[in-house]
């Protein structure tokens, strides 16, 4: 099977700073990949050099067989972008929120009409589809920021953290939102910080720290025949010492202010 | 710089600690918030480059309030009452930085990050109060001090050193008034409205305002008799003396200046007296609901959380049928979709673009007005003369302010869908959105103009309205493409730069005067007009197709410069 993601040699730095060092990656169509790592660890950027925010790394990425640096644009109409803080206009109605990012996919405003119905429907938001987004719960915001990225009908969906602020039904729905995604064939690119919902979720996890590659491989793959969980792996693979240690010093350290 | 201007609001410490604030965390809070405001985030788009060092803005930011102190400096010559000159000067200016802390400030007086950050701490009403307060002085005094430096100089030269050493003292209590009253109002009308309704009451409060002082800065020059200026004489005035302003002028009795209006030489003591007090009321009485009633109110563009909850928008298309028609790509269609919606309901867009609509019969109404003859006879003569051109001509500035706004936003970070989805040219999204402000602001707005102008000047003058109308659409896309070759709603507004933005305003009416001049001049000659007409229309043509055909790097080239 061709990979629909390739990456290699991937590099990326701001000024002095190394942000990612020697990526190399494929993944293939209809995979739930989990992309994991500390604050800082490189994770933002691969994603938005993959969503073709960030055009200027060193390195190679194809995607559908073609170089993203020369075919930004056509990749961009087939990727879907849910970036982890919902910054939209929020003085607009999802409406016509949907109507402006559809518009800039070129989709014909029928169709854009009926997926945001049945989309908003989905969430319980079709009651609020004419109602200023400024007066929405951040979870509300969430929402319809999800559905502004599958609104095309993406082939691969980069999702940056896609949980955050969601109450538990919501969490539910968008774990089972994935099972459906992958069901169809998508591919989809996962970056979270919650463990539990990667170990469950994900046919292969990627753990990124510094801006390198940890592990690569399934959760029994990365488990090398142990019995531990993700959040044990990962903090054994990224942290710089014991937890359980810095916890007692940080509790010491308060305990010595006058 | 920050830290002089630092140093200098904490030298009364031991009043503002008699106010009951906490003098350690005022400090912190201050120094915090400057060092903020030398900080402020890049754009999205500029994110991949590095950020250009912004070498000359203060400096031709210095240079344009300098050029402007000139202009305000004009009383201190031609008025001898030095008491008077002064009090003019003090108007002028007193009324130039109210309507900047009204249209430019009220963002940092009213920073709702505060309700975050500091409203959790154990920080006291007064010393958040005053914080904000001494924060917009230092804004504010930043510009004045370049305004003012012409006049303190010019004092000097003419006075004496005495004067030019007493000149410090009012301005600064000038700013201070400003300062207070701005925040009374403010509070006033904080007291009165419920908290969600807040912001859109202060909204169309600045909106009315700024159009107030507008006008009254037009008004004042008939203070003084502008065929003998020198013979101007206060008494025909005594109603200053209830003025702030005059009280700041009446301060010079002090160093041996006559006072012309008997017996009130003592209003000197309320030029000090009064912003103390105000002060003092401020933050000694009101600083507690101040910081209630913020509290109550959300984040800058989000009033009506409660309010709004069950508040329906309906889902017309009128717009959409508009953006169809007007455009041919989608991604034109996008870009006039969101510049209709979005200008429609950002306060801060309606603030700075809505007191326009005023300005231009203000201004026009103060040129025929200046002239010697009387208003009635003015008026019957109007037909004759070749005001219309004018009129026509001026109706740019209500495009020119729409587009100066257009890219500015509180939501600026939303941008980012622009650079995730396929667009091929930014351009397209520009020109979609410079047609919508033109559909939806310019044009109606000219109708009006033209319905006018074809009342007072009869059907003659079809063939200037349309010619008009071309040239307006030419010079203001000529300077979108130089200068705001940005996409819509993504760049920060950036209060530092609030005083700049006034004075652009103000030098960019001389431009579109000096079109409507060739204009004027092809007056009588058909040929050259209809000349003019095919130019213009080739121009726009070609002006209009390199907007939209601005590129990605192009854009982040422009946002760099």
């Amino acid at each position: 099977m061709q990979p629909i993601i390739t990456i290699r040699q991937l590099n990326k730095q701001y000024g002095e700073k190394i942000v990612l060092r020697d990526i190399n990656l494929n993944i293939y169509p209809g995979q739930i990949i989990g992309y994991i790592g500390p604050n800082g660890a490189g994770k933002s950027t691969t994603v938005k050099i993959l969503t073709g925010i960030i055009q200027d790394y060193s390195g190679e990425v194809m995607v559908f067989g073609k170089n993203l640096r020369d075919n930004v644009l056509e990749v961009k109409s087939k990727v879907g972008y849910i970036p982890e803080v919902a910054e939209l206009y929020d003085l607009l109605t999802p409406r016509e929120y949907l109507a402006f990012i559809g518009k800039l996919y070129h989709l014909p405003d029928d169709v854009i009409e009926d997926r945001s119905r049945k989309m908003l429907d989905s969430f319980s938001l079709l009651g609020n589809i004419d109602q200023r987004m400024d007066s929405f719960s951040k979870g509300m915001r969430q929402k319809v920021l999800i559905t502004s990225g599958l609104l095309h009908k993406p082939s691969i969906v980069i999702m940056d953290e896609p949980l955050s602020g969601l109450d538990a039904n919501a969490v539910i729905l968008i774990k089972e939102l994935l099972q459906a995604l992958k069901q169809e064939g998508k591919t989809i690119f996962y970056c979270s910080h919650m463990m539990d919902v990667v170990e469950k979720v994900s046919d292969r996890i990627v753990l990124i720290n510094n801006g390198s590659i940890m592990a690569d491989g399934t959760i029994d793959e990365l488990r090398q025949n142990s019995t531990d969980s993700l959040e044990q792996i990962f903090q054994r693979l990224t942290s710089g010492g014991n937890q359980v240690q810095k916890a007692d010093d940080l509790a010491a350290a308060m305990n010595d202010r006058v | 710089m920050n830290k002089f201007f630092l140093f200098l609001v904490m030298l009364p410490s031991a009043l503002w600690r008699s106010l009951g604030a906490d003098i350690g965390q005022l400090r912190a809070i201050l120094n915090t918030k400057l060092l903020l405001d030398d900080r402020n985030p890049m754009t999205i788009g500029r994110m991949n480059k590095p950020k250009k060092e912004r070498k000359y803005g203060t400096l031709i930011n210095i240079f344009a309030s300098c050029a402007l102190g000139f202009v305000y400096m004009f009383p201190l010559i031609v008025v001898k009452d030095r008491v008077f000159s002064l009090t003019i000067y003090f108007s002028f200016l007193l009324t130039v930085i109210t309507l900047m802390l009204i249209t430019d400030f009220s963002n940092v007086l009213f920073d709702f990050r505060d309700k975050y950050i500091l409203f959790p701490r154990p920080v006291n009403d007064r010393t958040l109060v005053l914080a904000r307060l001494l924060h917009v002085f230092i804004y504010l005094f930043r510009i004045v001090l370049p305004m003012s430096l012409p006049t303190w100089i010019m004092l000097g030269y003419l006075d004496g050193w005495k004067s030019a050493a007493l000149f410090p003292l009012p301005l600064i209590m000038m700013v201070f008034m400003a300062l207070f009253i701005v925040n009374s109002v403010y509070l006033v009308v904080l007291k009165l409205a419920k908290p969600e309704k807040f912001k859109d009451i202060m909204n169309y409060f600045q909106v009315i305002t700024s159009v107030i002082f507008f006008t009254s800065v037009y008004l004042m020059p008939r203070f003084f008799n502008p065929e003998h200026p020198h013979e101007s004489s206060i008494l025909n005035y005594a109603w200053l003396k209830f003025v702030p302003s005059y009280w700041l002028g009446v301060c010079w009795s002090w160093i041996g200046y006559p006072v012309e209006l008997a017996g009130t030489s003592f209003l000197s003591i309320l030029a000090i007296v009064f912003p103390l007090l105000c002060m003092y009321v401020l933050v000694k009485k009101l600083a507690p609901e101040f910081s209630r009633k913020i509290s109550g109110i959300d984040a800058v563009e989000t009033g009506e959380v409660a309010a709004q909850g069950t508040k329906r928008v309906p889902a017309g298309s009128f717009y959409k049928k508009l953006a169809y028609a007007f455009n041919k790509s989608d991604d034109a269609k996008a870009g006039f979709m969101i510049a209709w919606l979005q200008t429609s309901r950002s306060r801060s867009f309606r603030m700075r673009v809505y007191p326009t609509f005023a300005y231009i019969p203000v201004y026009f109404f103060y040129l025929l007005t200046s002239r010697k003859t009387s208003i009635g006879i003015t008026f019957s003569n109007l037909g004759n003369g070749h005001m219309n051109l004018l009129l026509l001509y001026m109706s740019s500035f209500v495009l020119i302010s729409a587009m100066a706004y257009l890219t500015m936003s509180d939501q600026y970070k939303a941008g980012w869908i622009y650079y995730s989805t396929p667009v091929e040219k930014p351009g397209r999204i520009m020109i979609g959105a410079f047609k919508a402000l033109w559909v939806k602001y310019f044009l109606p707005f000219f109708i009006c103009i033209a319905a006018f102008v074809l009342y007072v000047w009869g059907m003659p003058s079809v063939i200037d309205i349309i010619l008009a109308l071309l040239n307006v659409t030419l010079f203001v896309a000529c300077m979108a493409r130089i200068s705001y070759r940005h996409l819509p709603f993504s760049i920060m507004e950036q209060a530092k730069q609030g005083g700049s933005r006034i004075l652009k305003s103000f030098i960019v009416m001389i431009i579109p005067t000096m079109l409507g001049a060739g204009h004027y001049l092809s007056l009588d000659l058909w040929w050259l007009k209809l000349l003019f007409f095919v130019l213009s229309a080739i121009l726009l043509w070609l002006v209009l197709d390199s907007y939209s055909n601005t590129s990605w790097d192009n854009m982040l080239k422009a946002e760099t410069e």
